[in-house]
Formats: structure tokens, sequence, C-alpha cells
């Protein structure tokens, strides 16, 4: 388990909060509880790790499934389980369909609560690795110059050298050292190294327009 | 029409016979009857000492109505309400009796009703004022207040009085209870509590032979209490009730009755029929509609030209017996005791149609020998398995109307009772977490108990709430507060307005606002309105979803008021609103609004809807305050 993951329990139930957290304890998962949407945001972004055990039906402000688009809209992915005392199908298919890990039916039996929050603590690690993997592609990008981004574009884009040098109007064995330059800050080796983490580049930005 | 020809007839033959035997007699005698003699439709006017909503009015006029429609005379009714004690004092007098007079002035009345004591006592004082020569009738006078009168009351001002019939309703009790050997009288302190317990230690001799006794008078509630829960079943307990105890603490005589009843070990028995339902076993009491019935019936005759010095009227009205169904399995009345004209309440309907079927194979063998009368017979049992049937119909109704009520609520109910079943659910698996993990987690364990005890009793609450809504139980009526319904209602619908997100605001009334009604139908009535008004705002946006709900007490009346903001009523919809099986919504069966209705209607009340000036519709619904038991009258 990831150091700091934690179950993050959105219910208004103080009985039912309460008796949730003592279980996930019991059974090995740090838990804290929230009795509103309002009150988990109110959490630093960074100590937000683990999954949220989410009640669908809140009675003050947000509903369990705004507070997940809202989470989703600001590009915060941690995972989340749904749990409701009456399951209506169009609830739990757009709960899902939003990226929901699961959708259970209180009162919530051990084995499926244990299950789901696995479930959910693997998602959040899976994605936290993912996310270091881009923070530090984003992080090397950033280190290249002008000039070698538009080379990169250019290679990614399948030109050869003597393409690029006439593009440019500089002379091939200066785009042949940028094209070096720019590959060791990248931390790649060959051209299709180069092509595939290009297009992890290029799908992180087109997920951070969509999202934007 | 036939009934004026005879009376003309009747009028022609008064006359001959006055002008035979006494022809001098007809110039001197400006009399009613010669006033009644005018042709044409008869004016009569009713004149009521209450408020027009108070029951005791109601089945009065009910009862004089139809008296009146039965024998059907041309006659035209007016009614007035001198609404005592609301108002009173010698300013309001005044003004009464201009508006009375101004009004028939050109209408004068051919005859006068007063309904009530303090009606004919008004009638007596300005008659001379108002209506000097109009033959009076009057209805609902207690007896005791014509004996009282300083003088007689005048040949043309006649009636029946109603009594309390202590007498008689003791004597029933024994009848009931053929081996009591003890009779105990239990009254108060109060100036009307010891005019009661004179009265019965005048009638006393008459059981003597019978039974034993015994007096539990100016005792404390308290002290009454602990020796009623120690009688055994060989003593009968007679009550009026008292309106001050022997601690000085003061009551109403109905609540009184119900302590003692719910206290009692042996049966209970009282006089007023207001105490039908708190537990009281029954007793013979007056009825308000057959007090009407007579009324109307004496209108008839005066219509027809009958002399009032020369009626021929019984001194006091009958009383009527009434008995509680759930008493008399409970003492183990037998049923064959059970004289012919007895109202017999609460009555569970499927247990009437056991035992009138039973009743029926009994007299169907003994109708075989008389063919003539059966015939007649099988027709009346056809007409009551009618009655019973709309009876039990409009049952299933009002209940159906729960079960759909509870259906758009399945939602917020499943959550209700989800939460602390999660909850235990939940504390017990940590529980055998905890243990299987060896170590001392008595005091966590201790704390999980307690929470899982505490999330049973919350889940229970709600079951237990549910099935009172949705109990097929027997209607009982007795005196609630309507700011408890109305905390019922939404203790019953705050999540559902959650779920909705509608806003729901309820406003109770700072004074207590007692109606006579039914816990559960109320309740209904309340929950109706209010998803009613929700549906309404489902469709709306921002403050609008809202749905107010408030309790006032106006005088005598109790008014509820259901106010959405949502689309209104189109002026199309408004007169089948109340219909059954008519609905504008998708999904509704159309029986919410009728059934509200009906058990408005029922409880004697009113109910209308209108769109606001400000957007949405407003339901106002009126029902009578709950009044005073019995007339307080100090001597």
């Amino acid at each position: 388990m990831t150091e700091g993951s934690r179950v993050h329990i959105v219910d208004d139930d103080e009985s039912l909060r309460t008796a949730l957290i003592r279980l996930l304890k019991a059974a090995g998962f740090p838990a804290v509880g929230y009795a509103s949407a309002g009150d988990f945001l109110l959490e630093p972004p960074e100590r937000r790790r683990g999954c949220l055990l989410l009640d669908v039906r809140l009675p003050s402000g947000p509903s369990g499934p705004a507070l997940h688009d809202a989470l989703n809209m600001q590009g915060i992915d941690l995972p989340v389980i749904f749990m409701t005392g009456f399951v209506d199908m169009p609830t739990c298919v757009s709960a899902i369909q939003a990226g929901a890990v699961d959708f259970l039916e209180k009162p919530i039996r051990l084995e499926i609560l244990l299950d789901a929050v696995k479930r959910g603590f693997a998602a959040d690690k899976e994605r936290q690795a993912e996310r270091t993997a881009k923070d530090r592609l984003t992080f090397l990008f950033g280190l290249l110059s002008p000039r070698e981004r538009t080379v990169f574009e250019r290679v990614v884009a399948g030109k050869l050298n003597k393409q690029i040098a006439d593009e440019l109007g500089v002379s091939e064995r200066t785009v042949k050292a940028q094209r070096a330059h720019l590959m060791e800050k990248l931390e790649v080796t060959s051209s299709a190294e180069l092509g595939r983490l290009a297009e992890r580049l290029e799908l992180q930005q087109a997920g951070r327009r969509a999202n934007a | 029409m036939q009934n004026v020809r005879s009376h003309g007839r009747q009028t022609l033959v008064s006359l001959a016979i006055s002008i035979i035997f006494s022809g001098m007699a007809i110039a001197f005698q400006p009399g009613a009857a010669s006033e009644l003699a005018r042709s044409g439709p008869k004016h009569v006017l009713v004149l009521f000492e209450n408020n027009r909503l108070l029951p005791a009015n109601i089945q009065g006029d009910k009862g004089f109505n139809d008296a009146i429609a039965t024998a059907g005379p041309e006659a035209v009714i007016s009614e007035e309400f001198l609404d005592a004690p609301r108002f009173d004092g010698d300013a309001y007098v005044r003004i009464v009796l201009n508006f009375l007079k101004d009004k028939y002035a050109n209408q004068p009345p051919d005859i006068v009703v007063v309904a009530g004591s303090g009606a004919l006592d008004f009638l007596l004082k300005h008659r001379a004022d108002l209506f000097p020569t109009v033959p009076v009738v009057h209805m609902g006078v207690d007896k005791s207040f014509v004996d009282g009168l300083t003088r007689p009351l005048p040949p043309d001002v006649i009636g029946i009085p109603i009594e309390y019939d202590f007498a008689g309703t003791i004597d029933q009790a024994l009848k009931w209870a053929p081996r009591a050997k003890r009779l105990l009288l239990v009254t108060g302190t109060s100036a009307p509590d010891r005019e009661w317990e004179a009265q019965l230690r005048r009638m006393e001799g008459q059981f003597r032979g019978r039974v034993l006794v015994e007096y539990l008078a100016g005792l404390s509630t308290a002290a009454v209490l602990q020796r009623l829960a120690r009688l055994d079943d060989s003593t009968v307990v007679f009550t009026p009730g008292y309106f001050q105890d022997g601690a000085g603490q003061a009551f109403k005589p109905r609540q009184a009755a119900q302590l003692m009843a719910t206290a009692s070990t042996a049966p209970v028995y009282g006089p007023f029929d207001t105490f039908m339902g708190t537990g009281v076993v029954g007793g013979r009491m007056p009825s308000f509609e057959a007090a009407g019935h007579e009324a109307g019936r004496i209108a008839v005759q005066l219509i027809d030209g009958a002399d009032p010095a020369s009626l021929k009227l019984p001194p006091v009205m009958p009383t009527v017996l009434n008995l509680d169904w759930r008493q008399a399995v409970r003492w183990h009345i037998d049923r064959r005791e059970i004289p012919p004209g007895t109202v017999v309440m609460f009555k569970a309907p499927d247990f009437l149609e056991a035992y009138r079927t039973e009743v029926i194979v009994a007299l169907a063998a003994f109708l075989l020998q008389t063919g003539l009368v059966a015939g007649l017979l099988v027709e009346r049992r056809r007409r009551r398995t009618a009655e019973v049937a709309v009876d039990k119909h409009r049952f299933e109704l009002a209940h159906a109307s729960r079960m759909a009520v509870a259906g758009e609520l399945t939602a917020s109910i499943a959550h209700e009772i989800n939460q602390p079943l999660g909850a235990i659910l939940s504390n017990v698996n940590a529980a055998e977490l905890l243990m299987d993990a060896g170590g001392d987690h008595a005091k966590e364990i201790r704390e999980i108990l307690r929470d899982v005890h505490r999330d049973n009793l919350r889940a229970s609450a709600v079951i237990q709430q549910l099935r009172e809504l949705l109990a097929k139980h027997t209607v009982e009526k007795s005196i609630i507060d309507l700011n408890q319904s109305l905390g019922d209602m939404a203790t019953i619908l705050r999540r559902e307005a959650a779920r909705r997100d509608v806003v729901l605001i309820v406003r109770p009334s700072p004074v207590a606002v007692p109606v006579l009604a039914d816990t559960t139908q109320m309740q209904q009535i309340l929950i109706n309105l209010v998803l009613n008004g929700m549906d309404a705002v489902a469709g709306e946006a921002g403050e609008r979803r809202m749905v107010s709900v408030s309790v006032e007490r106006n005088g005598k009346i109790a008014a509820i008021e259901v106010q959405d903001r949502g689309h209104g009523i189109t002026p199309e919809t408004l007169p089948r609103l109340f219909d059954s099986f008519f609905s504008t919504k998708r999904t509704g069966i159309g029986l919410g609004l009728s059934i509200v209705k009906t058990l408005v209607e029922n409880k004697g009340g009113t109910i209308r809807a209108e769109n606001s000036a400000e957007g949405g519709a407003t339901f106002h619904v009126e029902l009578p305050i709950a009044e005073n038991p019995v007339p307080v009258r100090l001597a």
C-alpha cells in the first residue's frame, strides 16, 4: 500500500461513518470521514490519496455524483467507490461511465467492501505512477529550447533531417546536432522511442484540452 | 303538491270547526296558527348558538334537514349562527339583533328554530323585539336549562329537550355485567362536577339492591387511577369525567375519562358521546342528529298548520345506546345482550361482515316459514350489504392511496432503513476483525455494541412509522394537535424532500390546534397534499422548488395551508381536481386529492384550492377545532 493512502468516506450519517471507519481500520485500511462533499474538498489535495467511498445522496450540499463530476473536471483522478441505499439504474450507469471503481448497495458486505477498497487503492497507485511518468515527461519537455521543440515536432511528424534543414534554413549538420541534444534531454536513445514519447505527450495534452 | 293541498284542506277544516264552535275566537286570536295559514312556501329560520362547524351543529342540522326533506313541505330554510362563545357582549348582541331585524324585515320567518340553550336564551330575551308572534321550536337544549327557567316557556315555544342519562347508562352497564357486585362512581371537585355527583347520589337508590354502590369523589387523579388499576371484574365503573380533580388539577371530562379507561382493570362507562373512542365501553347518550330530526318533524307539523300548544311532545329526547365494539370484546359482553338500535362503533369491517353472515344465516331458517317477511328482509339485507361494501370500498381506497404514497417514498424509506442496517453490519464486522486480531479490545467492542443497539432502535422506528402509515387500522378519532401531525409529516417526508431537491418549509402554530381526528388519517391528508405540491414543483428551478405547509388556529377553525410555487392549476382542471382517478400527472393514479377531500369532509371540514398571486397553487383545509366535550355551565 502506498504511504499516505487512506479511504476517504463521505456520508452524512455519522453512525454509518463511524462504523465504516472502525471496520476499515480493523481491516488495515486507514480511513477518515467527512459529513459532506464540502468537508472533503477542504482536505488539502496532496492528502487526498487512496480512494473515495462516496454516498450517492448527501442531504446538505452537492450529491455524490456531483462531487465526482467536479473532481473529474479538475483533473483530480482519486478512484471513487459509490455506495447507496437504493440502487437506481440511471445513477449507477452514469457513475460507472464517469469512471467510478464500483457501485455498492448498502448494507455493504465486508468482502465486497474490502475488495472494492483494494481495487480503489490499486487504481490510485497505478494512476499515481502514470501521473509521475507524465509529470516527468512534461518536466523533460520543458527543458527543450524553442528551436529544439521545432525540430522535435518535425522529427515526430516523420520528416528527414534534410527536409527539416531546408524548412528551417539551416544546415543538415546543425539539425543533426539539435536532434542529438533533444534526444539526450528527453532521455531516449532511438527515433522509435521518441515517437512513442511524442504519442504519450500528445495524449496528455489532448486530455488537458478536453478537460479545460 | 300534495302537501300543500292537504295543508290547505286542514286549514279549511280547522277554520270551519272554529266558526261552528267558537265563531268569536278567530278575531281575538292573532296567534301563530293563523299566521301560518298564509299560502306559499313557508320560511323557516334556524338560529344556531355556536358556529357552523361545531360537530353537534352539523349533526343537528343534518337531522333537521333530513326530517324536512322526508316530509317534503314547501319550505325555505335560512340559517344564522350566533357564534357563541367566540363572540359575546352587549354590543355584539345589539349588532346581531339589528342585523336579524333588517335582514328578515321583508321576508319574516314563519317558524324560528333555535339550536342550543344559548340560542333559546337569546330568543327568549329578545323575542318581543325580533319576531314576537312567530312560533319557536327549540332543539338540542339541555333539560336542566328548561327546568331552571324562572318562568315556564310560552305555549308557542316548544321542543323536546335533551338529557344526559346517567341512570340509563348505569342500568345498561349492569345488564352487560350480570355478575357485577360493585358499582364505582367517579366524580371531581368543580361546581359542575359536584352537581353530577349530587345527581348520582339522588339516583343511587335504584341500584342499591343490585350492587354495592361506592364513590370515588374528589380524589386526586393519581389516587383514582391507582384504585382503578386494582379492580377486579366484579366491578363496573361509571364516570361523567370531571373538570377538576381532588388535587385541583384542571381536566376536560373526556380527558379524565380517557385516563380512567386506560388505567382501569374493570369496564368504564360514561354518559357523553364525546367519550366514545377513549376506551370507555359506551353508554346511553343524547344524539344531536336525532334532536335535529325531532325538531324538523315538529316544524313540519307547524307548517302543516298545527297549533303549537296542541302538539303532544315527549318530555325529553330518548338517548342512543353507544357501544365501542373493541371494549365489548375486551369485557366479554354477550352479543345477544346488545339491544337493537345500539350504535356499535370501531368494529373492523371484516369482522362486521363475518358477524353479519352469522346473523343472516340464523335468521334465514326462521324466515323460510314466513315467506312474506322474508322478501322484505332480503331487500333490507341487500341494502345493508351495499352500505358495508361502500364503507369497505372507501376504507380500501384510503388504504390504496397510502400504499401508493409508500411506493413513492420507497427510495427515501430504503435510505432511512439502510443507513442503520449498514452501520450495524459494519460494526459487527469490525468487532469480528478486532476479536480475530487478538489483544484487548474490550473498550472498542463495548462502544460497538452501544452503537449497534442505537442503530437497531433507529431502524425499527422507521419501520414502525411505515407500519402505522400502512396499517389497515380501524379509524380512531381522538383529539390531536395539528402541530403534532405536522411534525410527523415532516419526519416522514424530510428525506423525500431532500431526494427531490425540494425545500419543505413547515410552519407550526404557536398555540395548540386541537381537532377531532384519526392520527393516521391526519398524517395522510398532510402527506398527500405535500407530495402533490412536490410533484407540482418538479419541473421548476431554483427557489421555486419550494413547498410550505402551515397550521393555524383562527378561533374555532383549524386552518391548514399547503402552498407550492409550481405551475399552478389550469382553469379546466380546477372543477375536476378532487375527482377520483383524475390526474394530470404522468405517473399519478389520481387518488391522492380525492382521498384528501373525503377524509377532510369526514371530519366536518372543507378543502379548496386556488392559484396564488406569486404563482403556484395553494390548498386550504379548514377543520373544526375540537370543542370542550360537554357544555360548561357554572351554576
